[in-house]
């Protein structure tokens, strides 16, 4: 019974001190806070150093400083954000991070990396966090490379590609696309020497870049013994979409795997390639509804003599192949093309 | 007292006692692991997200698309705010299809005047077997919007549909009705970026009443005034704060509110979508995929994020309070019975052995043994046997100590994301919690047994819930 008591007691006590504290803190820290948060504004948008508001905003507790220079990080780019940079170094939040991304702790070292990272620092220690033990850290040091696009760099992410942790493989291949065009060379040549899991995330990379600078890469990834490697693959031949792609696809048509088949089918439809037509039809009859729904709208968007193998088919022997040609001829031109 | 099979009644009834109390006991023990372990995950789970920068995911050509699917019966007063307010979320690649699972009102003529809405015919593969499709919508002005008329079949069947038309690689689950906050699916989403395993995943709740609601968001959080609201909100904080979010690093979460939930389409629709013919075919369906994880292999996790946060209104009346609750009974009972096979199974490892037998004989047992401690203890102080300090004893380990944990609930709360900020607001919730076990608490034990009762007799229906619509909108709705 005592102990009941007891606990009702210490909650009680701990519920509303918490309250109080926080109430008398907020008030506290807000004054200090608003003319911080001016004194920063001031100094990212005039580009003149006030030496008073420098100390105001040193003075200010640790973890309000960071997040006061991380939320206005967010919103600035260019000169504003080397000025917000300078600012950091002057009231020594840089140094704090650093020494942060050096703890033994992963959730400071998270820290450190996350403060580094939005202020897109060109830091060799935030470097190191791409190999981490913590997959958090290792994605955090992965959207600070996306800003940082020198070679080293980018061959340490496209290694990454590898990487067992999900989350830090979607931050990686998140962060190659945002470097752009300039990792396209690179990820060529790495997914000409690689296969499995890194080639299978290098090629959705690939996909959005869409250069035909992979096509050799893609060629060779849609013989893959791999499944989701030869989807990949499909895929960005589909996006590639030049000639030897689209004759690739053609053939890719009648792959074992009714997802290749389905994609295949996609890329013929949005590259328009005729000449695959009848292929496509053939795709109608196919034992897998989506790969029947992906061949009847790759008809139809090619248009005339899509339309022709489509109205054949509603004459056809297969009713399936009739079913779905009837409801592709059905549709409406925007439910078509969305 | 009598006799009865050669033992004194008096005896009986102060060995039951014992039995009742030790029982109260080992649940109170459990309780106190789920607490600590989820002021563990909720340490781990404010870390990993402390100024975090989602807003990338909103540019990132590989956010998943999600698929919201959006039930609606007889919701012409509230659909536009409410669905206004889900084109507004914040995230890349959505979809939101509304299923007005028979309508008898005009809310799909709403829909077709305020959204722009134009029939159009779609390719689907209808791998559920649903009611039939009456007719299939796109907005000209929004082309992320797609209304799907059906005849009536129930919220399961509804879903099914949408499951059927939705484009995306997850669904988001919800009521027509509930207020996702706006950034809500980029949180929810976190747990499907971060692992291959993950097959569904589940917010927080929260009650909206009391409330100020402006154009589909919360802007301002307040305690609601009425006692039986106020409880729900300690109720609703326990059960996700610390239920939930305790489950989730023991690996036993079976629970994704029905109300908010994102899934892996695929999975679901290979594991054959929302059953029709039980009340609760949210636990049912995640129960499911659970169970088929186990025995098919492939993704089987179920995570609960503590942060995104979906709006809900409650009931204010007894009698509707008393619907639900019974309904959420007996759908409790229902999904166990379903899947009883797995109970005590070392084939299903942590939820044959530890999650469905605490579901069983905690949570679906636990207001019978309650009952049978109240009128055990209440004969006991009429017939004498039990003297006043064994009553307070009783009384202190059944309530006391759930009072207690109820209270750290509320610390976790206002550690973590402390929603309510006034002293008026942080006064009123400890007092609903403590005002709980006088009364309430006794209520809901009637009701659940109404449910378990109802169950084994085979009741299926859902009964009515009226719902008073959130401020400022006044217009009173209705759902069957």
């Amino acid at each position: 019974m005592t102990v009941e008591i007891a606990l009702l007691v210490v909650a009680v006590i701990i519920y509303f001190s918490h309250g109080l504290w926080l109430f008398i803190n907020h008030r506290r820290i807000q004054r200090s806070t608003e003319a911080a948060r001016e004194s920063l504004a001031r100094l990212v948008t005039r580009g003149t150093i006030n030496v008073e508001d420098v100390a105001l905003l040193r003075e200010l507790r640790h973890d309000v400083q960071e997040s006061m220079f991380l939320e206005m990080s967010r919103n600035l780019t260019g000169a504003g954000k080397e000025r917000l940079r300078f600012v950091a170094r002057e009231v020594s939040l840089l140094d704090r991070a650093r020494q942060l991304c050096a703890s033994r702790r992963w959730t400071r070292r998270l820290r450190g990396a996350r403060v580094l990272a939005r202020m897109d620092v060109a830091d060799p220690l935030v470097e190191i966090l791409l190999a981490d033990p913590h997959p958090a850290v290792r994605a955090q040091a992965a959207e600070w490379a996306a800003v940082q696009p020198s070679v080293p760099i980018i061959t340490t992410m496209l290694t990454m590609l590898a990487d067992p942790a999900t989350q830090a493989r979607f931050a990686v291949q998140d962060a190659l696309l945002r470097m752009g065009g300039i990792v396209a060379e690179p990820l060529a040549a790495f997914l000409e020497t690689h296969s499995g899991l890194p080639a299978e995330s290098g090629l959705r990379v690939a996909e959005s870049l869409a250069s035909t600078g992979f096509r050799p890469a893609a060629l060779r990834h849609s013989g893959s013994e791999d499944a989701g490697v030869r989807i990949a693959a499909t895929k960005l031949l589909g996006a590639i979409g030049d000639a030897p792609s689209a004759e690739r696809l053609t053939e890719l048509l009648k792959d074992p795997d009714s997802r290749v088949r389905a994609a295949a089918a996609q890329g013929l439809g949005r590259i328009q390639h005729w000449q695959a037509a009848s292929q496509l039809a053939e795709g109608l009859r196919d034992s897998a509804w989506h790969v029947r729904r992906e061949a009847g709208l790759a008809l139809r968007s090619i248009g005339a003599p899509g339309a022709l193998f489509l109205r054949r088919a509603l004459k056809g022997d297969d009713a399936f192949a009739a079913d779905m040609a009837q409801l592709v001829l059905d549709l409406p031109a925007a439910a078509a093309a969305g | 007292m009598n006799e009865f099979l050669g033992i004194n009644g008096g005896q009986l009834l102060v060995w039951g006692q014992f039995v009742v109390l030790v029982y109260f006991l080992v649940v109170n023990g459990w309780y106190m692991l789920l607490l600590v372990s989820s002021l563990l995950e909720m340490r781990r789970h404010l870390l990993l997200i402390a100024d975090e920068a989602r807003h990338l995911l909103l540019s990132s050509t590989l956010s998943p698309t999600i698929s919201i699917l959006a039930p609606a019966f007889n919701e012409e007063s509230t659909i536009e705010g409410s669905l206004r307010a889900l084109l507004a979320l914040q995230y890349p690649n959505l979809e939101v299809i509304v299923i007005s699972d028979g309508s008898k009102d005009q809310t799909v003529q709403v829909l077709i005047e305020r959204f722009d809405l134009v029939a159009v015919k779609t390719i689907y593969e209808q791998r559920i077997k649903t009611k039939p499709v009456r007719a299939l919508y796109r907005s000209a002005t929004y082309p992320a919007l797609v209304v799907v008329d059906k005849d009536n079949g129930g919220k399961a069947d509804a879903l099914n549909v949408g499951l059927s038309f939705a484009k995306g690689a997850l669904v988001c689950a919800m009521d027509a009705d509930t207020l996702i906050e706006a950034d809500g699916l980029q949180r929810m989403i976190r747990p499907f970026l971060y692992a291959t395993d993950v097959v569904a995943t589940g917010g927080t709740i929260r009650v909206v009443n009391g409330s100020e609601v402006k154009s589909g968001r919360v802007i301002r959080t307040r305690v609601p005034t009425n006692a039986l609201a106020g409880m729900q909100v300690v109720e609703y904080l326990r059960a996700f704060l610390f239920g939930r979010l305790g489950w989730n690093r023991l690996g036993g979460n079976i629970i994704i509110s029905g109300a908010f939930g994102l899934f892996r389409r695929e999975s679901v629709l290979s594991a054959g979508g929302y059953l029709h013919d039980t009340v609760g075919e949210d636990m049912e369906l995640v129960l499911r995929l659970k169970r088929l994880s186990y025995e098919r292999g492939g993704p089987g996790k179920i995570a609960f994020v503590p942060d995104p946060v979906a709006w809900t209104e409650v009931p204010e009346s007894l009698k509707v309070l008393g619907r639900q609750r019974d309904r959420w009974h007996r759908g409790l009972a229902d999904v166990l019975w379903r899947h009883r096979g797995m109970l005590l199974n070392p084939r299903y490892r942590v939820t044959g052995l530890v999650v469905l037998p605490y579901y069983a004989f905690v949570e679906l047992l636990a207001p019978a043994i309650e009952a049978i401690g109240l009128i055990s203890l209440a004969l006991g102080l009429i017939y004498g046997i039990v003297d006043w300090n064994f009553a307070a004893l009783f009384y202190l380990t059944a309530y006391g100590l759930g009072t207690a944990l109820t209270a750290f609930t509320l610390i976790l709360e206002d550690l973590s994301f402390h929603r309510y900020e006034t002293f008026r607001d942080r006064a009123l919730l400890f007092l609903w919690a403590m005002l709980e076990n006088l009364g309430y608490r006794q209520m809901t034990v009637y009701w659940r047994l109404r449910g378990l009762w109802k169950f084994l007799r085979g009741r299926k229906d859902w009964g009515a819930m009226e719902r008073k619509g959130f401020k400022p909108l006044a217009a009173p709705t209705a759902r069957a």
